[in-house]
């Protein structure tokens, strides 16, 4: 493989990412094979659309899959990072060919300087770049508090549940037209605060709605987006079989167990009896996930018992779970997504879905790591340069600005720590210094793309901004409502840039380096063609630097 | 083992909006269904390349479902268009032209995609919130104590449909008809929630004249001779059976179970001898009326018959919902257990209507009901069928209005009103707005153009003669001016508006549409009690119409990238 074919590969991922990158990018609309139309602005649902052959833009398809699924933000930048990366390592070792290892051709000297520039990112990216953050970018940050804990208490009072709701907004704004974005960001909070849980933590709430999202969500299509609301209680996606609109009383669950399995008299009379009893008992609503034969719904018409048919397994479930005996819940709503189409509807169900999967992990604490390694890597010089941080590390849900905050204040970081480990032996750790920064400055660069003026004015901008306030974006968070002069001027930047998680951006960072010395380690992909029985397989199989065999795709001709 | 096959890359397409192809066809699309807009708008004949069944129409629901594009963008705006009118019936063809033209309008205007994206909302916003205002200029509350604008609203959904082919006596007609169709199906008693139905039955032949609403339900029944040869029984009302399992002596509820039968045991004859068991029991209830969703075997129909009691079988599942409601029976589905007392419903009497060739029976309501039938007749299948879904729309519209009880003016009235509304209320406050939406006032402009334009280019397509569309300078309501005419004077001897409601007169004012339209405030229709507007719009659905139109079309301003899977 040449070295620059991994740039080539992931230059044409960018080149369509970048149409719905930043605050002028567009959507995306895809087709698909059944001729449905799906529009999307995510970065992992358009890779995946894309149905690329070549097995390394596979390869990094499948990362940034990997990492969306997990953190449900940030595919976007991952490809704009992975690039940048992979273009800065390429130049580099452009530059100086390692001239040490006696290599015939420049090409293979490149890829081998590559390689490992590359191991060596990842090394510091995996060592130190979790202290690097701890250090420059959290005591900047301010922390997610959830200020409710009873369902009254409603999103719109705290301080911290702003921050919750300007993390949503800004995350809408890359996921749907901007004029969408106000009203994804309210019905989301909404249904955050709606969905409280008795007493219980923010995370668990989080937890179970990514995992109920399919049956908490009913899509209707030919209403505008601003009619989608919440709706109390569990919407069953099913129309009634048989409606005798009674006062409901009790309400039982019967899962397949009336099915008329013999021809006889015997089974209609023993079905009578079932429907007498459940009319003693009071019922006046069955839910079955089987449909039911015309006897069924005849008796049970006779009997007044409505009856709903083909239930989902997964709604049964949770209504059985919500109504047993330990309630875990205060209140269920469902949310009632609306939009013009199908497509629609779809992209906002994902959206939503995406945002709390965001939230969830973006209140997952950044470190375990104890603080003994930050003191080890990081020297009293250091120290000095960055104020103390006032947050615990371990103090989930760390915020920052937007746009471009956390890529400034890392580089700034790693410009420093360049100059200061500059004297010393280590000089592989100063250039992957240099390469990180260089990669990371492309994305604000991406996000001003509109005017390099513009980009130069805001990292002034944000870096003038922290240097004149010790913990600028902190002070929000304890009370915003008695710093008058400075609150203002920092709620003036949230206003203006949106917030994102730290913890986030740091997950996808390391995603990155770990993706970008994947791709480098391959060296040949090999195309080999084998018989098996008699159907032709075409295996196509990564082999390692090293001869390590890595893993086989078969591709069935 | 199933064979894979692979999967080919798919197919991209960069900037969309930006290719004169995509131009082009938008353009089309746009010209076809501008043409097909209003009560003179053209008709489109559809047929597919095999020959086969020609439709003619003119309506957006047809016309749109119709038509595939290679397009994906048409797609999208086609099925957004679909959804719309099949939850509302109405302004379809509205929202198409005003999605379309907003989105020529935006890129003409030059504006960055966002930019317009966001004008565009925010405009809506100002449309939608004018509209549920109480002094809104072109809304009127609909009084439910009079007919009359339930009649003008739905005469006006019948017109807008030139495909049907009715003359101005017979649109009254099927208005008066349809109105009185949706009276029958909202109960009169409080409590019930549940509005009826009616069931629609066409009939090809007999002139538009000799449709009719009836109450209660008509039902095809092949060989009549039965009722007339039948005793007509005194009591009353009836009582009638209803079944939803089949009678014809099958075993159809086995499921995937193997049945074992051992030799010299007949089952047919059992199963028979449990049917007429069942017959015998219904006689001795005194049953008048058996019906039954499926096939009733012969023998027991024999032996009803003999019995004097009226049997209906092969009714379909589409119609027993409304027959329960109207005889408030319960279905009974079990062979082997005795019918239940409750089980048992009632009609009030039985009759036959004949409508040329065809012969139905008639179930009159022992009660209180909310099932009509609506009998529809025309010339030939293509006007039928056109009639038929048009009386469905106008049922849909006119169920609107429960929920929202107003009407909005029509005749392209509400258009200009709405442009000069909008108009008038951005320009004042031009530098506050531009400030909100973070664009420059002169964007600002440009996008407010944009819209404005493409609101009263949906109240110029209404005319298609070649003559030319004018707003007052008071009303801002919409006067359509002959091509022939075009001298200054006329404007004195021209009619009332489009919608009617404002007079014309020498000292109107009047400026075309196709040139630049000042600002102004437009006033609300004069105080004449005594003006009826003729043309009158749905409420309810044009509000959603706008909200869906404009939703879309910035939508597509938005698509930067297409993927096409092509497996």
């Amino acid at each position: 493989i040449l070295p620059s074919l991994h740039c080539s590969i992931v230059c044409v991922l960018e080149s369509v990412i970048l149409r719905c990158f930043g605050p002028d990018g567009g959507q995306v609309l895809f087709i698909r094979d059944t001729g449905q139309a799906m529009i999307s602005c995510s970065g992992s649902r358009i890779l995946s659309a894309l149905r690329l052959e070549h097995p390394l833009a596979r390869m990094v398809v499948d990362c940034v899959l990997k990492h969306s699924t997990a953190t449900g933000d940030g595919s976007k930048t991952f490809v704009l990072l992975l690039t940048s990366l992979l273009r800065t390592i390429h130049a580099s070792a452009c530059k100086e060919p390692n001239v040490s290892h006696n290599y015939v051709s420049r090409y293979s000297a490149e890829a081998a300087t590559g390689r490992h520039l590359a191991f060596k990112t990842l090394e510091f990216a995996s060592e130190q770049l979790e202290n690097l953050i701890t250090a420059a970018v959290i005591p900047y940050g301010c922390s997610l508090l959830w200020e409710y804990t009873a369902p009254t208490a409603h999103l719109q009072t705290g301080a911290g549940s702003r921050h919750v709701q300007k993390l949503l907004a800004s995350f809408f704004c890359s996921r749907l037209s901007r004029s969408q974005c106000d009203f994804a960001t309210s019905l989301t909070c909404n249904l955050l605060s709606s969905c409280g849980f008795k007493g219980a933590q923010p995370s668990s709430l989080l937890q179970f709605l990514t995992d109920n999202f399919p049956t908490l969500h009913t899509r209707v299509s030919g209403f505008p987006f601003t009619c989608s609301r919440l709706v109390e209680g569990q919407v069953i996606h099913r129309d009634f079989a048989s409606f005798c609109p009674p006062n409901v009383k009790v309400l039982e669950l019967a899962c397949g167990q009336t099915s008329i399995v013999d021809f006889k008299a015997w089974a209609e009379r023993s079905l009578s009896c079932v429907f007498a009893n459940l009319q003693r008992l009071g019922i006046s609503l069955l839910l079955s996930a089987v449909k039911q034969s015309p006897a069924v719904l005849s008796l049970a018409a006779q009997a007044n018992i409505c009856i709903v048919e083909c239930v989902s397994e997964d709604e049964l479930t949770l209504f059985a779970q919500l109504n047993s005996e330990e309630r875990v819940m205060v209140k269920l709503w469902n949310l009632v997504i609306c939009g013009p189409g199908e497509g629609q509807t779809d992209q906002y169900a994902s959206a939503i879905l995406d945002a709390i999967l965001m939230l969830l992990s973006a209140w997952q604490p950044l470190a375990n790591t104890s603080a003994k390694a930050t003191e080890k890597t990081l020297n009293d010089e250091a120290s000095t340069c960055f104020p103390t941080h006032p947050l615990a590390v371990s103090e989930p849900g760390c915020v920052i600005p937007a746009g471009g905050t956390f890529e400034f204040l890392l580089t700034r970081a790693l410009l420093q720590q360049r100059h200061k480990n500059s004297g010393d032996s280590d000089i592989g750790t100063s250039v992957v210094s240099q390469l990180l920064a260089d990669a990371l400055l492309t994305v604000p660069r991406q996000i001003y793309s509109c005017s390099q003026r513009h980009f130069l004015h805001t990292q002034d901008q944000i870096l003038n901004f922290i240097k004149s306030h010790s913990h600028p974006f902190s002070l929000l968070s304890m009370d915003d409502l008695d710093c008058c002069g400075k609150a203002s001027a920092s709620l003036k930047v949230i206003e203006e840039l949106g917030l994102e998680s730290v913890s986030c951006k740091y997950q996808l960072l390391l995603a990155v380096v770990q993706c970008a010395s994947r791709l480098l380690q391959v060296d040949t992909v090999l195309q080999t063609h084998a018989v098996l029985n008699t159907r032709s397989h075409r295996l196509t199989i990564y082999w390692l630097f090293g001869a390590e065999f890595m893993s086989v795709r078969n591709i069935v001709v | 083992m199933s064979r894979l096959v692979k999967k080919s890359p798919s197919v991209c397409t960069d900037l969309p909006l930006d290719t004169t192809d995509s131009w082009k066809k938008l353009r089309v699309l746009l010209q076809l269904l501008k043409s097909c807009f209003g009560p003179k708008g053209r008709l489109k004949l559809l047929h597919n390349s095999i020959g086969g069944h020609v439709v003619t129409t003119s309506t957006s629901s047809v016309l749109l479902s119709a038509i595939s594009s290679s397009l994906p963008l048409i797609n999208l705006i086609k099925t957004s268009i679909l959804n719309h009118v099949g939850r509302f019936g109405d302004c379809g063809l509205f929202a198409a032209i005003f999605c379309l033209t907003l989105i020529e309008q935006s890129r003409q205007s030059g504006l960055r995609g966002r930019a317009a994206a966001q004008l565009n909302k925010h405009l809506l916003d100002l449309c939608t919130v004018y509209l549920r205002q109480e002094d809104c200029g072109c809304k009127m509350e609909l009084g439910f104590n009079s007919s009359h604008n339930l009649t003008t609203l739905a005469s006006s959904i019948i017109s807008s449909k030139p495909a049907c082919v009715l003359t101005q006596s017979e649109v009254l007609h099927m208005s008066k008809l349809s109105v009185q169709a949706f009276l029958l199906t909202v109960p009169c008693s409080s409590t019930g929630v549940k509005l009826g139905e009616t069931v629609t039955v066409p009939v090809e032949g007999p002139p538009v004249k000799h449709s009719a609403v009836f109450p209660g339900l008509l039902v095809d029944m092949p060989d009549l001779l039965s009722l007339d040869n039948a005793k007509r029984p005194h009591l009353r009302p009836l009582r009638a059976v209803v079944f939803s399992a089949s009678l014809a002596g099958d075993l159809s509820d086995t499921g995937d179970g193997v049945i074992e039968v051992h030799e010299g045991e007949d089952t047919d004859s059992q199963i028979l001898d449990r049917l007429l068991e069942l017959g015998k029991q219904v006689v001795e209830d005194e049953v008048k009326l058996f019906v039954c969703q499926k096939v009733v075997h012969p023998v027991l129909q024999q032996y009803l018959r003999s019995q004097d009691v009226l049997v209906v079988e092969r009714l379909g599942v589409a119609l027993m919902e409304p027959l329960l409601q109207l005889t408030g029976a319960n279905p009974v589905a079990t062979l082997h257990t005795p019918v239940p007392a409750e089980a048992y419903g009632t009609v009030h009497d039985l009759g036959i209507r004949q409508f040329g060739s065809k012969k139905m029976l008639h179930l009159l309501p022992a009660g209180e009901s909310s099932i009509c039938t609506m009998m529809l007749c025309h010339r030939n299948a293509t006007v039928l069928s056109e009639l038929k879904v048009v009386c469905q729309n106008t049922e849909h519209v006119l169920r609107l209005t429960l929920r929202d009880p107003y009407i909005l003016l029509g005749g392209g009235c509400t258009e200009t009103h709405l442009a000069t509304y909008v108009r008038h209320k951005v320009s004042g406050q031009l530098t506050e707005t531009a400030a909100a939406l973070g664009c420059s006032q002169e964007e600002c402009l440009l996008g407010l153009e944009g819209f404005c334009r493409s609101l009263q280019s949906v109240a110029m397509a209404l005319e298609h003669d070649g003559g030319s569309s004018a707003m007052d300078l008071t009303h801002a309501h919409h006067w359509i001016l002959p091509a022939d005419d075009m001298r200054e004077e006329v404007e004195d001897t021209l009619g009332p508006c489009s919608c009617g409601l404002v007079e014309g007169g020498p000292n109107k004012p009047k400026t075309y549409l196709s040139t630049k339209t000042p600002a102004f405030s437009p006033g609300p229709p004069c105080a004449d009690a005594m003006a009826q507007p003729r043309v009158l719009d749905s409420f309810t659905a044009k509000i959603n119409a706008l909200q869906v139109a404009v939703e879309t079309a910035n939508l597509a301003l938005d698509v930067r990238f297409i993927i096409q899977d092509m497996n």
